[in-house]
Protein backbone atom coordinates (compact mmCIF):
# COMPACT_ATOMS: atom_id res chain seq x y z
CA UNK A 1 0.00 0.00 0.00
CA UNK A 2 2.66 2.30 0.82
CA UNK A 3 5.02 1.96 -1.94
CA UNK A 4 1.92 2.13 -4.14
CA UNK A 5 0.72 5.32 -2.42
CA UNK A 6 4.45 6.97 -2.70
CA UNK A 7 4.62 6.00 -6.50
CA UNK A 8 1.24 7.75 -7.04
CA UNK A 9 1.17 10.43 -4.96
CA UNK A 10 3.15 12.53 -7.47
CA UNK A 11 0.93 12.12 -10.24
CA UNK A 12 -2.15 12.91 -7.70
CA UNK A 13 -0.85 16.13 -6.57
CA UNK A 14 0.57 17.16 -10.40
CA UNK A 15 -3.39 16.14 -11.31
CA UNK A 16 -5.13 18.54 -8.51
CA UNK A 17 -2.13 21.59 -9.21
CA UNK A 18 -3.31 21.15 -12.51
CA UNK A 19 -7.11 20.79 -12.02
CA UNK A 20 -7.07 24.10 -10.00
CA UNK A 21 -5.01 25.66 -12.63
CA UNK A 22 -6.95 25.24 -15.15
CA UNK A 23 -10.12 26.04 -13.73
CA UNK A 24 -8.83 29.03 -12.69
CA UNK A 25 -7.53 29.85 -16.13
CA UNK A 26 -11.09 29.30 -17.35
CA UNK A 27 -12.81 31.39 -14.49
CA UNK A 28 -10.32 34.11 -15.63
CA UNK A 29 -9.28 34.31 -12.11
CA UNK A 30 -5.86 33.21 -12.44
CA UNK A 31 -4.34 36.74 -12.54
CA UNK A 32 -5.07 36.17 -8.64
CA UNK A 33 -1.96 34.39 -8.36
CA UNK A 34 -0.24 35.06 -11.03
CA UNK A 35 1.19 38.80 -13.57
CA UNK A 36 -1.24 37.79 -16.70
CA UNK A 37 1.88 37.55 -19.31
CA UNK A 38 2.18 33.76 -17.40
CA UNK A 39 -1.22 32.87 -17.98
CA UNK A 40 -0.81 31.53 -21.17
CA UNK A 41 2.53 29.77 -20.70
CA UNK A 42 0.96 28.11 -17.11
CA UNK A 43 -2.07 26.69 -19.02
CA UNK A 44 0.03 25.56 -21.70
CA UNK A 45 2.51 23.59 -19.30
CA UNK A 46 -0.69 22.37 -17.27
CA UNK A 47 -1.85 21.27 -20.60
CA UNK A 48 1.13 19.03 -20.81
CA UNK A 49 1.18 17.67 -17.77
CA UNK A 50 -2.43 16.38 -17.88
CA UNK A 51 -1.53 14.68 -20.92
CA UNK A 52 1.30 13.11 -18.79
CA UNK A 53 -0.64 12.36 -15.62
CA UNK A 54 -3.31 11.07 -17.61
CA UNK A 55 -1.12 8.65 -19.54
CA UNK A 56 0.53 7.82 -16.78
CA UNK A 57 -2.69 6.33 -15.42
CA UNK A 58 -4.13 4.54 -18.33
CA UNK A 59 -0.27 2.93 -19.52
CA UNK A 60 0.50 2.59 -15.43
CA UNK A 61 4.33 2.01 -16.68
CA UNK A 62 6.07 -0.77 -14.76
CA UNK A 63 8.50 0.74 -12.10
CA UNK A 64 12.28 0.55 -12.21
CA UNK A 65 13.04 1.52 -8.83
CA UNK A 66 14.49 -0.75 -6.22
CA UNK A 67 11.67 -1.33 -3.27
CA UNK A 68 11.79 0.84 -0.99
CA UNK A 69 11.51 0.13 3.11
CA UNK A 70 11.27 2.83 5.29
CA UNK A 71 11.93 2.16 9.24
CA UNK A 72 10.98 4.89 11.81
CA UNK A 73 11.54 7.87 11.79
CA UNK A 74 11.82 7.82 7.94
CA UNK A 75 8.37 6.52 8.19
CA UNK A 76 7.07 9.21 10.14
CA UNK A 77 8.77 11.89 8.09
CA UNK A 78 7.09 10.14 5.14
CA UNK A 79 3.57 10.40 6.51
CA UNK A 80 3.95 13.79 7.74
CA UNK A 81 4.81 14.72 3.80
CA UNK A 82 1.83 12.92 2.63
CA UNK A 83 -0.35 14.61 4.91
CA UNK A 84 1.09 18.17 4.64
CA UNK A 85 1.01 17.83 1.45
CA UNK A 86 -2.34 16.21 0.96
CA UNK A 87 -4.04 19.27 2.54
CA UNK A 88 -2.52 21.60 0.53
CA UNK A 89 -3.66 19.30 -2.31
CA UNK A 90 -7.25 19.75 -0.57
CA UNK A 91 -7.22 23.82 0.17
CA UNK A 92 -6.22 24.13 -3.85
CA UNK A 93 -9.53 22.19 -4.72
CA UNK A 94 -11.60 23.88 -2.03
CA UNK A 95 -10.78 27.26 -0.75
CA UNK A 96 -12.40 30.16 -2.67
CA UNK A 97 -9.66 31.61 -4.44
CA UNK A 98 -8.91 35.87 -3.62
CA UNK A 99 -6.57 37.95 -3.29
CA UNK A 100 -4.12 38.92 -0.50
CA UNK A 101 -5.90 40.75 1.95
CA UNK A 102 -5.06 44.22 4.19
CA UNK A 103 -3.08 42.19 6.86
CA UNK A 104 -0.67 41.92 4.39
CA UNK A 105 -0.51 45.34 2.61
CA UNK A 106 -0.08 46.28 6.58
CA UNK A 107 2.60 43.59 7.62
CA UNK A 108 4.68 45.05 4.17
CA UNK A 109 5.14 48.41 4.75
CA UNK A 110 2.23 50.29 3.00
CA UNK A 111 3.06 53.68 4.54
CA UNK A 112 6.92 53.19 3.93
CA UNK A 113 6.48 51.51 0.40
CA UNK A 114 8.49 52.55 -2.75
CA UNK A 115 6.20 50.90 -5.25
CA UNK A 116 6.20 52.90 -8.52
CA UNK A 117 8.04 55.81 -7.11
CA UNK A 118 9.28 56.65 -10.70
CA UNK A 119 5.56 55.61 -12.66
CA UNK A 120 4.99 59.76 -12.71
CA UNK A 121 6.81 62.78 -12.75
CA UNK A 122 5.59 65.98 -11.29
CA UNK A 123 7.05 67.85 -14.09
CA UNK A 124 5.11 65.79 -16.68
CA UNK A 125 1.70 65.88 -14.81
CA UNK A 126 1.75 69.80 -13.78
CA UNK A 127 0.00 70.70 -16.68
CA UNK A 128 -1.60 67.39 -17.66
CA UNK A 129 -5.32 67.33 -18.88
CA UNK A 130 -8.19 66.09 -17.24
CA UNK A 131 -8.57 62.81 -19.42
CA UNK A 132 -4.67 61.39 -18.48
CA UNK A 133 -5.57 62.48 -14.73
CA UNK A 134 -8.51 60.70 -14.54
CA UNK A 135 -6.77 57.40 -15.71
CA UNK A 136 -4.12 57.56 -12.72
CA UNK A 137 -4.39 54.55 -10.09
CA UNK A 138 -3.30 54.59 -6.93
CA UNK A 139 0.26 53.83 -8.06
CA UNK A 140 0.61 56.99 -9.63
CA UNK A 141 -0.66 59.42 -7.05
CA UNK A 142 1.41 57.66 -4.38
CA UNK A 143 4.34 58.52 -6.77
CA UNK A 144 3.54 61.98 -7.28
CA UNK A 145 2.88 62.65 -3.15
CA UNK A 146 6.55 60.99 -2.70
CA UNK A 147 7.76 64.15 -4.98
CA UNK A 148 6.05 66.84 -3.55
CA UNK A 149 3.68 67.66 -0.92
CA UNK A 150 2.91 71.11 -2.39
CA UNK A 151 -1.12 71.82 -1.91
CA UNK A 152 -1.05 73.91 -5.22
CA UNK A 153 0.01 71.18 -7.14
CA UNK A 154 -3.21 69.09 -6.39
CA UNK A 155 -5.55 72.40 -6.95
CA UNK A 156 -7.74 71.71 -9.67
CA UNK A 157 -6.54 67.63 -9.36
CA UNK A 158 -9.43 65.43 -9.26
CA UNK A 159 -8.41 61.66 -8.58
CA UNK A 160 -10.74 59.04 -9.47
CA UNK A 161 -8.90 55.76 -8.39
CA UNK A 162 -10.21 52.40 -6.52
CA UNK A 163 -8.47 49.89 -4.01
CA UNK A 164 -9.49 48.13 -1.01
CA UNK A 165 -9.28 49.48 2.69
CA UNK A 166 -6.27 49.12 4.32
CA UNK A 167 -6.68 50.70 8.28
CA UNK A 168 -3.90 53.41 9.79
CA UNK A 169 -2.01 52.96 12.93
CA UNK A 170 -1.67 56.70 13.53
CA UNK A 171 -5.81 57.82 13.19
CA UNK A 172 -7.80 54.91 12.71
CA UNK A 173 -11.00 56.72 13.00
CA UNK A 174 -10.46 59.09 10.74
CA UNK A 175 -8.25 57.87 7.99
CA UNK A 176 -7.32 54.47 6.02
CA UNK A 177 -5.39 53.78 3.39
CA UNK A 178 -6.88 53.12 -0.41
CA UNK A 179 -4.49 50.31 -1.45
CA UNK A 180 -3.71 48.45 -4.29
CA UNK A 181 -0.27 45.53 -4.70
CA UNK A 182 1.65 45.38 -7.50
CA UNK A 183 3.05 41.96 -9.06
CA UNK A 184 6.09 41.47 -11.19
CA UNK A 185 5.46 37.59 -11.47
CA UNK A 186 3.19 36.52 -8.62
CA UNK A 187 1.31 36.89 -5.70
CA UNK A 188 4.80 36.04 -3.52
CA UNK A 189 6.40 39.09 -4.70
CA UNK A 190 2.82 41.52 -4.51
CA UNK A 191 3.95 45.18 -3.00
CA UNK A 192 1.38 46.92 -1.80
CA UNK A 193 1.10 50.63 -2.10
CA UNK A 194 -1.99 53.30 -1.18
CA UNK A 195 -3.16 56.49 -0.87
CA UNK A 196 -4.18 57.60 2.77
CA UNK A 197 -8.07 59.00 2.94
CA UNK A 198 -9.36 61.49 5.25
CA UNK A 199 -13.37 60.39 6.20
CA UNK A 200 -14.37 60.82 9.57
CA UNK A 201 -15.90 57.67 10.82
CA UNK A 202 -15.76 55.85 7.93
CA UNK A 203 -15.63 52.73 9.67
CA UNK A 204 -19.52 52.82 10.25
CA UNK A 205 -20.12 52.49 6.70
CA UNK A 206 -17.21 50.49 4.77
CA UNK A 207 -15.29 47.36 6.56
CA UNK A 208 -11.47 46.96 5.91
CA UNK A 209 -10.28 44.96 2.98
CA UNK A 210 -13.69 46.49 1.23
CA UNK A 211 -12.96 47.47 -2.48
CA UNK A 212 -14.61 51.19 -2.69
CA UNK A 213 -14.36 53.50 -5.25
CA UNK A 214 -13.05 57.10 -4.64
CA UNK A 215 -13.29 60.91 -5.97
CA UNK A 216 -11.82 63.68 -4.43
CA UNK A 217 -9.00 65.90 -4.32
CA UNK A 218 -5.60 65.99 -2.12
CA UNK A 219 -5.93 68.53 0.59
CA UNK A 220 -3.88 69.19 3.85
CA UNK A 221 -4.27 66.56 6.30
CA UNK A 222 -7.17 67.96 8.72
CA UNK A 223 -5.92 65.08 11.19
CA UNK A 224 -4.46 66.26 14.62
CA UNK A 225 -3.14 62.93 15.02
CA UNK A 226 -1.85 62.28 11.75
CA UNK A 227 1.80 63.79 10.55
CA UNK A 228 1.05 62.97 6.84
CA UNK A 229 0.90 66.44 4.79
CA UNK A 230 -1.74 65.38 2.03
CA UNK A 231 -4.62 63.07 2.36
CA UNK A 232 -7.20 61.95 -0.01
CA UNK A 233 -10.76 63.74 0.69
CA UNK A 234 -13.52 62.27 -0.53
CA UNK A 235 -16.49 64.00 -2.63
CA UNK A 236 -18.28 60.11 -3.33
CA UNK A 237 -16.89 57.40 -2.03
CA UNK A 238 -18.92 53.83 -3.15
CA UNK A 239 -18.26 49.91 -2.91
CA UNK A 240 -17.70 48.03 -6.02
CA UNK A 241 -16.77 44.98 -6.51
CA UNK A 242 -13.76 43.21 -6.80
CA UNK A 243 -11.91 44.64 -9.81
CA UNK A 244 -11.37 41.39 -12.58
CA UNK A 245 -7.87 42.37 -12.41
CA UNK A 246 -6.93 43.10 -8.73
CA UNK A 247 -3.20 43.76 -8.64
CA UNK A 248 -1.74 46.92 -10.89
CA UNK A 249 1.39 45.56 -13.17
CA UNK B 1 -7.47 6.31 -19.03
CA UNK B 2 -10.87 6.21 -17.82
CA UNK B 3 -9.60 6.35 -14.18
CA UNK B 4 -7.22 9.48 -14.91
CA UNK B 5 -10.10 11.74 -16.88
CA UNK B 6 -13.23 10.64 -13.86
CA UNK B 7 -10.69 12.04 -11.50
CA UNK B 8 -9.71 14.77 -13.66
CA UNK B 9 -13.44 16.01 -14.39
CA UNK B 10 -13.96 15.17 -10.81
CA UNK B 11 -11.15 17.66 -9.41
CA UNK B 12 -12.76 20.49 -11.82
CA UNK B 13 -16.08 19.41 -10.71
CA UNK B 14 -15.61 19.94 -6.82
CA UNK B 15 -13.54 23.12 -7.43
CA UNK B 16 -16.08 24.54 -9.60
CA UNK B 17 -18.57 24.20 -6.89
CA UNK B 18 -16.35 25.04 -4.03
CA UNK B 19 -15.36 28.11 -6.23
CA UNK B 20 -18.59 29.52 -5.65
CA UNK B 21 -18.96 28.55 -1.52
CA UNK B 22 -18.23 31.47 0.40
CA UNK B 23 -18.21 29.53 3.49
CA UNK B 24 -14.73 27.96 3.24
CA UNK B 25 -13.12 31.12 2.67
CA UNK B 26 -10.51 31.57 5.43
CA UNK B 27 -9.72 34.85 7.47
CA UNK B 28 -7.03 37.07 7.58
CA UNK B 29 -3.58 36.51 7.48
CA UNK B 30 -4.46 32.58 6.97
CA UNK B 31 -6.74 33.15 3.89
CA UNK B 32 -2.86 34.98 3.00
CA UNK B 33 -1.05 32.27 3.98
CA UNK B 34 -2.95 29.95 1.65
CA UNK B 35 -3.32 32.54 -1.16
CA UNK B 36 0.78 32.68 -1.23
CA UNK B 37 1.43 28.83 -1.03
CA UNK B 38 -1.25 28.60 -4.10
CA UNK B 39 0.41 31.43 -5.35
CA UNK B 40 4.20 29.29 -5.20
CA UNK B 41 2.33 26.15 -6.53
CA UNK B 42 0.71 27.79 -9.60
CA UNK B 43 4.15 29.67 -10.08
CA UNK B 44 5.84 26.72 -9.98
CA UNK B 45 4.35 24.50 -11.30
CA UNK B 46 4.86 25.08 -15.60
CA UNK B 47 8.90 25.05 -14.63
CA UNK B 48 8.56 22.00 -12.62
CA UNK B 49 6.97 20.13 -15.56
CA UNK B 50 8.79 21.81 -17.90
CA UNK B 51 12.22 20.46 -15.86
CA UNK B 52 10.64 16.47 -15.54
CA UNK B 53 9.66 17.18 -19.53
CA UNK B 54 13.29 18.18 -19.77
CA UNK B 55 14.68 15.49 -17.51
CA UNK B 56 12.72 12.74 -19.51
CA UNK B 57 14.07 14.07 -22.83
CA UNK B 58 17.86 13.75 -20.92
CA UNK B 59 17.15 10.28 -19.67
CA UNK B 60 14.88 8.26 -22.57
CA UNK B 61 15.15 9.88 -25.91
CA UNK B 62 18.86 11.43 -26.00
CA UNK B 63 21.33 8.90 -26.67
CA UNK B 64 23.82 8.12 -23.89
CA UNK B 65 26.99 9.74 -24.71
CA UNK B 66 25.18 12.93 -26.73
CA UNK B 67 26.42 15.64 -24.04
CA UNK B 68 29.22 13.80 -22.98
CA UNK B 69 31.23 13.23 -26.04
CA UNK B 70 31.17 17.21 -25.82
CA UNK B 71 32.75 18.04 -23.32
CA UNK B 72 36.45 18.76 -22.12
CA UNK B 73 37.66 15.64 -20.37
CA UNK B 74 39.65 17.71 -17.50
CA UNK B 75 37.11 18.42 -14.88
CA UNK B 76 37.45 21.98 -14.04
CA UNK B 77 37.08 22.99 -17.59
CA UNK B 78 34.08 20.33 -17.73
CA UNK B 79 32.62 21.94 -14.65
CA UNK B 80 32.92 25.63 -16.22
CA UNK B 81 31.23 24.18 -19.65
CA UNK B 82 28.31 22.23 -17.79
CA UNK B 83 28.06 25.60 -15.83
CA UNK B 84 26.97 27.04 -19.10
CA UNK B 85 24.16 25.00 -20.69
CA UNK B 86 21.75 27.58 -18.98
CA UNK B 87 22.51 29.76 -21.47
CA UNK B 88 20.30 27.47 -23.55
CA UNK B 89 18.02 26.64 -20.99
CA UNK B 90 14.98 29.14 -20.19
CA UNK B 91 14.24 27.06 -16.95
CA UNK B 92 13.94 28.56 -13.25
CA UNK B 93 15.54 27.04 -10.63
CA UNK B 94 12.88 24.65 -9.58
CA UNK B 95 12.58 23.12 -13.34
CA UNK B 96 16.67 22.97 -12.76
CA UNK B 97 16.02 20.34 -9.99
CA UNK B 98 14.36 17.40 -12.08
CA UNK B 99 17.17 18.47 -15.33
CA UNK B 100 20.06 18.10 -12.95
CA UNK B 101 18.50 14.88 -11.03
CA UNK B 102 18.36 13.43 -14.84
CA UNK B 103 21.89 14.19 -15.52
CA UNK B 104 23.46 12.51 -12.83
CA UNK B 105 21.19 9.66 -13.64
CA UNK B 106 22.61 9.95 -17.39
CA UNK B 107 26.27 9.83 -15.75
CA UNK B 108 26.87 13.01 -15.05
CA UNK B 109 28.87 13.12 -11.50
CA UNK B 110 27.02 14.47 -8.24
CA UNK B 111 29.54 18.12 -7.88
CA UNK B 112 28.93 18.18 -12.28
CA UNK B 113 25.02 18.35 -11.70
CA UNK B 114 25.21 20.35 -8.86
CA UNK B 115 27.44 23.22 -10.85
CA UNK B 116 24.81 22.95 -13.42
CA UNK B 117 21.86 23.25 -11.00
CA UNK B 118 23.89 26.74 -9.41
CA UNK B 119 24.30 28.38 -12.37
CA UNK B 120 21.79 27.63 -14.85
CA UNK B 121 18.70 29.70 -13.14
CA UNK B 122 21.21 32.87 -13.34
CA UNK B 123 22.71 32.45 -16.89
CA UNK B 124 19.37 31.39 -18.34
CA UNK B 125 18.26 34.29 -21.35
CA UNK B 126 15.27 35.10 -19.15
CA UNK B 127 17.38 36.02 -16.33
CA UNK B 128 19.53 37.84 -18.36
CA UNK B 129 17.08 40.06 -20.09
CA UNK B 130 14.81 40.64 -17.00
CA UNK B 131 18.09 41.87 -14.96
CA UNK B 132 19.40 44.03 -18.14
CA UNK B 133 15.67 46.03 -18.46
CA UNK B 134 15.84 46.49 -14.23
CA UNK B 135 19.14 47.47 -14.24
CA UNK B 136 20.94 48.14 -17.40
CA UNK B 137 24.38 48.03 -16.97
CA UNK B 138 24.51 50.43 -13.57
CA UNK B 139 26.38 49.96 -10.54
CA UNK B 140 27.36 46.71 -12.17
CA UNK B 141 24.43 44.80 -11.15
CA UNK B 142 24.19 42.79 -14.14
CA UNK B 143 27.88 41.91 -14.54
CA UNK B 144 28.02 40.87 -11.23
CA UNK B 145 25.12 38.45 -11.17
CA UNK B 146 26.41 36.54 -14.24
CA UNK B 147 30.10 36.72 -13.22
CA UNK B 148 28.86 35.87 -9.49
CA UNK B 149 27.05 32.87 -10.01
CA UNK B 150 29.34 31.20 -12.38
CA UNK B 151 31.85 31.95 -9.99
CA UNK B 152 29.88 30.37 -6.81
CA UNK B 153 28.57 27.48 -8.84
CA UNK B 154 32.33 26.68 -10.31
CA UNK B 155 33.46 26.97 -6.85
CA UNK B 156 30.85 25.02 -5.02
CA UNK B 157 31.34 22.22 -7.54
CA UNK B 158 35.14 22.30 -7.36
CA UNK B 159 34.89 22.00 -3.26
CA UNK B 160 32.21 19.11 -3.50
CA UNK B 161 34.24 17.28 -6.24
CA UNK B 162 37.12 16.85 -2.96
CA UNK B 163 34.23 15.05 -1.53
CA UNK B 164 36.00 11.66 -1.28
CA UNK B 165 32.19 9.71 -2.00
CA UNK B 166 30.49 12.17 -3.70
CA UNK B 167 27.31 9.18 -4.35
CA UNK B 168 27.50 9.76 -0.35
CA UNK B 169 26.07 13.53 -0.67
CA UNK B 170 22.31 12.12 -2.36
CA UNK B 171 19.64 11.07 -0.77
CA UNK B 172 19.36 7.07 -0.15
CA UNK B 173 15.91 7.35 -2.38
CA UNK B 174 17.80 9.22 -4.96
CA UNK B 175 21.19 7.08 -4.85
CA UNK B 176 19.17 3.95 -5.28
CA UNK B 177 17.35 5.18 -8.15
CA UNK B 178 20.46 5.97 -10.20
CA UNK B 179 22.01 2.57 -8.78
CA UNK B 180 18.80 0.80 -10.52
CA UNK B 181 19.28 3.24 -13.52
CA UNK B 182 22.22 1.62 -14.29
CA UNK B 183 20.90 -1.95 -14.32
CA UNK B 184 18.96 -3.03 -17.68
CA UNK B 185 15.50 -3.03 -17.59
CA UNK B 186 12.74 -4.04 -20.86
CA UNK B 187 11.08 -0.82 -21.22
CA UNK B 188 9.76 1.30 -24.41
CA UNK B 189 10.81 4.77 -24.62
CA UNK B 190 7.48 6.09 -24.18
CA UNK B 191 7.00 3.83 -21.12
CA UNK B 192 10.15 5.15 -19.93
CA UNK B 193 9.26 8.03 -20.33
CA UNK B 194 5.59 8.04 -18.41
CA UNK B 195 7.85 5.97 -15.57
CA UNK B 196 10.11 9.53 -15.30
CA UNK B 197 7.45 11.41 -15.11
CA UNK B 198 5.89 9.67 -12.26
CA UNK B 199 9.34 8.65 -10.54
CA UNK B 200 10.17 12.80 -10.73
CA UNK B 201 6.46 14.00 -9.81
CA UNK B 202 6.18 11.79 -7.18
CA UNK B 203 9.56 12.98 -5.57
CA UNK B 204 9.12 16.64 -6.70
CA UNK B 205 5.32 17.37 -6.43
CA UNK B 206 5.05 16.92 -1.79
CA UNK B 207 8.42 19.15 -1.70
CA UNK B 208 6.43 22.39 -4.19
CA UNK B 209 3.46 21.46 -2.22
CA UNK B 210 5.50 21.52 1.63
CA UNK B 211 8.04 24.18 0.74
CA UNK B 212 5.18 26.70 -0.79
CA UNK B 213 3.22 26.23 2.63
CA UNK B 214 6.58 26.91 4.50
CA UNK B 215 7.37 30.01 2.10
CA UNK B 216 3.62 31.06 2.45
CA UNK B 217 4.28 30.87 6.38
CA UNK B 218 6.86 32.87 6.81
CA UNK B 219 6.02 35.41 4.24
CA UNK B 220 3.12 36.50 6.63
CA UNK B 221 5.19 35.55 9.76
CA UNK B 222 8.21 38.31 9.19
CA UNK B 223 7.43 41.88 9.31
CA UNK B 224 9.53 42.86 5.63
CA UNK B 225 9.58 46.80 7.17
CA UNK B 226 12.09 45.20 9.63
CA UNK B 227 14.58 43.89 6.68
CA UNK B 228 14.02 46.95 4.62
CA UNK B 229 14.94 49.27 7.99
CA UNK B 230 18.65 47.64 7.46
CA UNK B 231 18.84 48.74 3.51
CA UNK B 232 21.38 51.90 4.23
CA UNK B 233 24.60 49.94 5.99
CA UNK B 234 27.07 47.90 3.74
CA UNK B 235 26.80 44.92 5.64
CA UNK B 236 23.52 44.40 7.22
CA UNK B 237 21.64 45.55 3.87
CA UNK B 238 23.29 42.34 2.69
CA UNK B 239 22.52 40.04 5.67
CA UNK B 240 19.00 41.86 5.08
CA UNK B 241 18.78 40.92 1.60
CA UNK B 242 19.72 37.15 1.78
CA UNK B 243 17.26 36.91 4.48
CA UNK B 244 14.76 38.58 1.97
CA UNK B 245 15.49 36.20 -0.91
CA UNK B 246 15.57 33.61 1.43
CA UNK B 247 12.13 34.08 2.61
CA UNK B 248 10.51 35.46 -0.79
CA UNK B 249 11.30 32.38 -2.89
CA UNK B 250 10.33 34.22 -6.34
CA UNK B 251 11.74 32.62 -9.57
CA UNK B 252 15.00 34.01 -10.98
CA UNK B 253 13.87 35.23 -14.13
CA UNK B 254 11.60 37.90 -12.59
CA UNK B 255 13.45 38.41 -9.16
CA UNK B 256 15.30 41.61 -10.98
CA UNK B 257 11.68 43.40 -11.29
CA UNK B 258 10.57 42.19 -7.57
CA UNK B 259 13.86 43.87 -6.38
CA UNK B 260 13.96 47.06 -8.17
CA UNK B 261 11.92 49.06 -6.10
CA UNK B 262 14.43 48.74 -3.01
CA UNK B 263 17.40 49.69 -5.01
CA UNK B 264 16.49 53.12 -4.31
CA UNK B 265 17.21 51.76 -0.23
CA UNK B 266 19.93 49.08 -1.07
CA UNK B 267 23.26 49.39 -1.85
CA UNK B 268 24.24 47.85 -5.04
CA UNK B 269 26.14 45.18 -3.83
CA UNK B 270 23.15 44.14 -1.49
CA UNK B 271 21.42 43.81 -4.86
CA UNK B 272 23.80 41.27 -6.39
CA UNK B 273 23.45 39.44 -3.32
CA UNK B 274 19.93 39.16 -3.02
CA UNK B 275 19.99 38.36 -7.24
CA UNK B 276 23.09 35.92 -6.93
CA UNK B 277 22.27 34.50 -3.54
CA UNK B 278 18.19 33.59 -4.43
CA UNK B 279 17.81 31.81 -7.27
CA UNK B 280 20.26 28.92 -5.48
CA UNK B 281 19.38 29.14 -1.89
CA UNK B 282 15.60 29.54 -0.49
CA UNK B 283 12.63 28.00 1.06
CA UNK B 284 11.44 26.76 -1.69
CA UNK B 285 14.73 25.69 -3.09
CA UNK B 286 15.88 24.15 0.27
CA UNK B 287 12.79 22.06 -0.15
CA UNK B 288 12.79 20.93 -3.81
CA UNK B 289 16.95 19.39 -3.54
CA UNK B 290 16.28 17.92 -0.25
CA UNK B 291 14.65 15.45 -2.86
CA UNK B 292 18.23 14.73 -4.02
CA UNK B 293 20.51 15.80 -1.64
CA UNK B 294 21.68 14.99 2.15
CA UNK B 295 20.85 17.55 4.85
CA UNK B 296 24.00 17.73 5.60
CA UNK B 297 25.18 18.72 1.77
CA UNK B 298 22.58 21.43 2.10
CA UNK B 299 23.92 23.27 4.69
CA UNK B 300 27.29 23.09 3.69
CA UNK B 301 25.90 24.51 0.28
CA UNK B 302 24.10 26.82 1.99
CA UNK B 303 27.05 27.98 4.06
CA UNK B 304 29.22 28.57 1.56
CA UNK B 305 26.84 30.29 -0.91
CA UNK B 306 25.92 32.99 1.71
CA UNK B 307 29.54 33.63 2.31
CA UNK B 308 30.70 33.77 -1.49
CA UNK B 309 27.50 36.26 -2.15
CA UNK B 310 27.95 38.02 0.92
CA UNK B 311 31.80 38.75 -0.21
CA UNK B 312 30.71 39.19 -3.96
CA UNK B 313 27.90 41.90 -1.92
CA UNK B 314 30.66 43.21 -0.12
CA UNK B 315 33.15 44.10 -3.06
CA UNK B 316 30.84 45.66 -5.00
CA UNK B 317 29.14 48.06 -1.91
CA UNK B 318 32.82 48.87 -1.24
CA UNK B 319 34.02 49.55 -5.07
CA UNK B 320 31.26 50.23 -6.41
Amino acid sequence: MWPSLRRWWGVILILTAVSATVWLAATQQLVLYIHPRYVVFTVVMAAIALVLGVLSLAVRPMSTDEPETRRGWSRVVGGLALLVSGAVAISLVIVPPTTLSSATASQRDIVGSTVGSDSQNVDDVANADDELIASFTVVDWSSLLRQTSDPSFYTNKTADVVGFITASDDDPANIFYLSRFTVTCCAVDAQPTGVAVYAPDWANDFDVDEWVEITGSFEVNPSSRSDLPLVLVPETMTAVERPSEPYLY
Amino acid sequence: MAIGTLGVVGLLGLRAFTGQLGILGVPGLGQDLLTLATSVIIESLPFVVLGIVLSIVVQAWLPDNFLMRYLPHRPVFRRAAISLFGIALPVCECGNVPLARGLILKGFSVPEAMTFLLAAPIINPITIITTYQAFGLDDGILVGRILGGLAIANIVGWLFSLHPQPPAMLTDRFAAQCSSNSSHHRQSRSEKSLDIFMRESSVLMPAVFIGSLIAGAIQVAVPRDVLVSLGGNPLWSILAMMLLAFVISVCSSVDAFFILPFASTFMPGSIVTFLVFGPIIDIKMLAIMRTTFTAKVLVQLSLVVALMSAFIGLVINYVA
